[in-house]
């Protein structure tokens, strides 16, 4: 019935506007709210969209038999393609097919006034998943805010383990040694001062100077260097007020030692349509081809050099990389200190995808007190958080001798474990288990942590949709025209408040606002 | 030879048709060359910079991952059975349609024809379309990727051209000898029709080979989606960097190796460049015998 009524409002509204905020307005009549919990002599019903959903699952599947034992539920676990998420879920909403439980690809004030979100009572949380807020709390007690609106919490905050790691920034060992440098470069100098010997010096030893120091990758790097990476239209906290990385006068030194570094040769001049030619995008065809020296888009477990035991080969980057130079060695280097003494790398972040529940779920008491016990469950049981990720032990994974897990390939279908149920029901990454699970690997990780930039966690406002996309294509050209000279320096001056006046400021504004108001004040 | 008797004018012409034909032709076979190549070569040489269009060392690891996913078979079939379906449908009703308004005897047969060439111009829209088909019942089946779309009003409106382009006169004796109106239409007009029923069949089957997003919109279960669906997630998959969307993934995810993207996109398209070649006269000669004629 009332998923009916929903559906048909919706979908009259978004015919007409398609899902816009005008649907907050007559959405206020909800007078006859069916609010009574389910037969509790029957599994709980939910429909569930809480995952990746990388593959279909079985639903027959033991992990879903499993879970759905546990916790006295039934699920109707959807499916939709992980690529075209917005795509495919939009149409879904528009039409009133809505789940109880889904992740939050959108931005929150749109779903809620849509009426897709409900709130979820921080008492409920705090009741039913204590070790869940609990972690939240401890490792970072602002993702509560991400999840805010109106002061009201609609989502459950999620917290990406690897965003908890800078991006890695890789040096050709083997050049670094030919030119004589024994020391991984930390300042800028010495930065300066490898990439000329790899350009001069021929340390890939073919006779030809065709090498270069660096690409696209490790250009951000450098502006790391002079107190935050700028890319498109991201942002930058400063003295508690927000605004565009990409407009900051130390960008323009930045550009200025770019640009030095350009007509230097030090820089690839094909770094324009990126060192990255095509396939996974980690990977560095340049880099690879001993065109460059210097690399820096993966993550740690990329590039990892350290081998864990026999038949181990390293991370996916570092493996596709020795195919193409055996002889090649690789060290993981520390981003830039500059002028001022800052330096850091680009980083994603810990605040990953929420998961929010839909008013048709909040209004059974019995559904939402499943949702959160089930999370509670992934953060404070082991197994059950392994199986609910892994799979079954001894199928789609094994345990080593010192707690580790290790991955079972499937020989005949590389989703297999997906479709045996694995990675439906984890909700979200526990931090914890995560690390207790890779012990290896991210003592790896931590060995060659560096400074990282974690991006700025603010609310979304509509401006930014609005604009996002000139602002950013303007960062990108300007900033590429600056390096190789096509503009002066001092043209970065006409740029910034072009920058500003083309929906910068619109943004800024609005974003502060919203800034403040997640804050509470 | 005989481009020697022909004037300055025309041989300048020949040059250039024959130039942007060669060109237009190696746009269309490199990229090929190219796709087959990186399908059978190992990864060092994928990453290795320069054109790959001739394989200089051999790797069929990627089509050995391609013919261990089963889920690529199983959307073949899909995608054939639709094709197969939604071709006989269209032609069917095509044919059908297109037949009472070739006949100046129909009553209205100016409203039938403007009301269904309406349709052409002005179309519901996504969500509409969408809640129509979940309202029907039509939802994860096979009939919600054919019945759509089933009778196009451009295919129509070209068989009803060639119809009425048929002698009156055929009909005309056919009667006199006694046929009945089903007997004419399927002894006299359907035989004469074929060609341009080659053409709305080759239309259609390419239509429903390719498309996909029906596919996506409807198709619920991914045992039952189609072909081109299953090839764009297998070729999309791992290009976009996860620091984007913010999307969690697992470390050991595992990653499409570009050789095994190529093998799929050559397995896919190998049947239809099969078969292309044997058709393609039709669809010449059809778009031809569709056209005003004598």
């Amino acid at each position: 019935m009332t998923k009916k009524r929903i559906g048909k409002r919706l979908a009259g509204l978004a015919a007409a506007g398609l899902l816009t905020g005008v649907l907050s307005a007559c959405g206020g009549g909800d007078a006859g709210k069916e609010a009574e919990a389910s037969d509790p002599s029957k599994p709980v019903e939910l429909d569930w969209l809480g995952y990746n959903s990388y593959a279909q699952p079985d639903p027959n599947a033991d992990i879903v038999k499993m879970v759905e034992e546990k916790f006295n539920a039934k699920f109707n676990i959807w499916y939709v393609d992980a690529q075209q998420w917005n795509d495919q879920v939009n149409v879904k909403f528009a039409a009133g097919e809505i789940p109880d439980v889904l992740q939050i690809r959108e931005q929150i004030p749109k779903y809620v006034a849509n009426g897709i979100l409900a709130e979820i009572s921080e008492d409920d949380i705090r009741k039913y998943a204590p070790t869940y807020a609990k972690v939240i709390d401890d490792y970072d007690a602002s993702l509560w805010n991400t999840v805010k609106y109106e002061g009201k919490i609609y989502g459950l905050p999620s917290i990406n383990l690897n965003g908890d790691y800078p991006q890695a920034m890789i040096w050709r060992k083997d050049w670094l040694d030919k030119v004589g440098i024994d020391k991984i470069p930390e300042t800028l100098d010495e930065f300066e001062t490898a990439l000329k010997k790899f350009r001069n010096e021929d340390p890939d030893g073919n006779g030809k100077k065709d090498t270069y120091g660096m690409s696209d990758y490790a250009l951000r790097y450098i502006m790391g260097a002079y107190g935050m990476p700028a890319d498109q239209a991201n942002y930058v906290l400063k003295d508690g007020k927000i605004e565009f990385a990409a407009v900051q006068p130390e960008m323009k030194e930045a550009l200025a030692l770019l640009n030095k570094w350009y007509k230097e040769e030090l820089i690839d001049p094909e770094f324009i349509t990126g060192e990255n030619t095509g396939g996974y995008w980690a990977d560095s065809q340049a880099f690879y081809n001993n065109r460059i020296g210097l690399t820096g888009n993966g993550m740690f477990y990329h590039w990892r050099n350290e081998l864990f035991g026999d038949g181990d080969e390293g991370g996916g980057q570092y493996q596709n990389f020795k195919k193409a130079q055996p002889d090649g060695e690789i060290a993981f280097g520390v981003p830039p200190v500059g002028p001022d003494g800052q330096s850091g790398a680009p980083q994603w972040g810990v605040n990953s995808v929420p998961l929010g529940i839909t008013p048709k779920a909040a209004e059974d008491p019995r559904k939402v007190q499943t949702i959160l016990t089930m999370l509670e469950t992934s953060f404070t049981d082991y197994d059950y958080y392994t199986t609910v990720l892994r799979g079954e032990e001894g199928v789609d994974w094994k345990e080593e001798t010192d707690g580790s897990v290790i991955a079972i390939k499937d020989p005949n279908d590389a989703n297999a474990s997906f479709k045996r149920g694995a990675q439906v029901f984890n909700m979200m990454e526990n931090p914890e288990f995560g690390k207790k699970a890779s012990k290896q690997l991210y003592a790896f990780g931590d060995s060659v942590k560096t400074k990282g930039y974690p991006p700025v966690v603010v609310p979304a406002v509509d401006s930014l949709s609005q604009y996002s996309g000139n602002l950013g294509k303007l960062q990108q050209e300007t900033y590429m025209k600056i390096i190789i000279g096509e503009q002066p320096v001092d043209s970065f001056d006409a740029f910034a408040k072009s920058f500003m006046d083309n929906g910068g400021s619109q943004v800024e504004k609005d974003v502060n606002e919203a800034y403040q108001e997640m804050l509470g004040k | 030879m005989k481009i020697k008797n022909r004037s300055v004018s025309d041989r300048i012409y020949l040059t250039f048709v024959y130039v942007v034909l060669s060109l237009l032709c190696a746009s269309i076979v490199l990229p090929m060359m190219q796709v087959l190549t990186v399908s059978v070569s190992p990864v060092e040489v994928i990453n290795s910079y320069g054109f790959h269009l001739f394989p200089t060392r051999f790797d069929f690891s990627g089509y050995r991952e391609v013919f261990r996913n089963s889920l690529i078979w199983t959307a073949y079939g899909n995608t054939i059975f639709r094709t197969v379906l939604g071709t006989a449908l269209t032609v069917l009703l095509t044919f059908m349609g297109a037949y009472p308004l070739s006949k100046k005897s129909l009553p209205h047969r100016p409203f039938w024809t403007a009301l269904i060439v309406f349709t052409m111009f002005f179309s519901g829209g996504l969500i509409p379309s969408y809640m129509l088909i979940k309202n029907l019942g039509l939802m994860n089946s096979v009939w919600s990727l054919v019945l759509p779309g089933a009778v196009s009003v451009f295919l129509l409106l070209i068989v009803r051209n060639f119809i009425s382009a048929l002698p009156e006169s055929l009909e005309e004796s056919a009667k006199i000898d006694g046929a009945g109106e089903l007997y004419i239409l399927w002894k006299i007009i359907m035989p004469l029709s074929m060609p341009i029923l080659a053409t709305v069949s080759l239309y259609s089957a390419v239509g429903h080979w390719n498309a996909w997003f029906d596919s996506m919109l409807y198709i619920r279960d991914e045992h039952k989606q189609v072909l081109q669906l299953i090839l764009r997630k297998i070729v999309i998959e791992g290009t976009i960097d996860p620091a984007a969307g913010g999307g969690t993934d697992l470390i050991e995810k595992p990653v499409n190796s570009e050789s095994m993207k190529m093998a799929t996109l050559v397995v896919s398209i190998l049947p239809i460049i099969c078969v292309y070649p044997f058709l393609q006269k039709y669809f010449v000669k059809g778009t031809m015998l569709g056209s005003v004629k004598g």
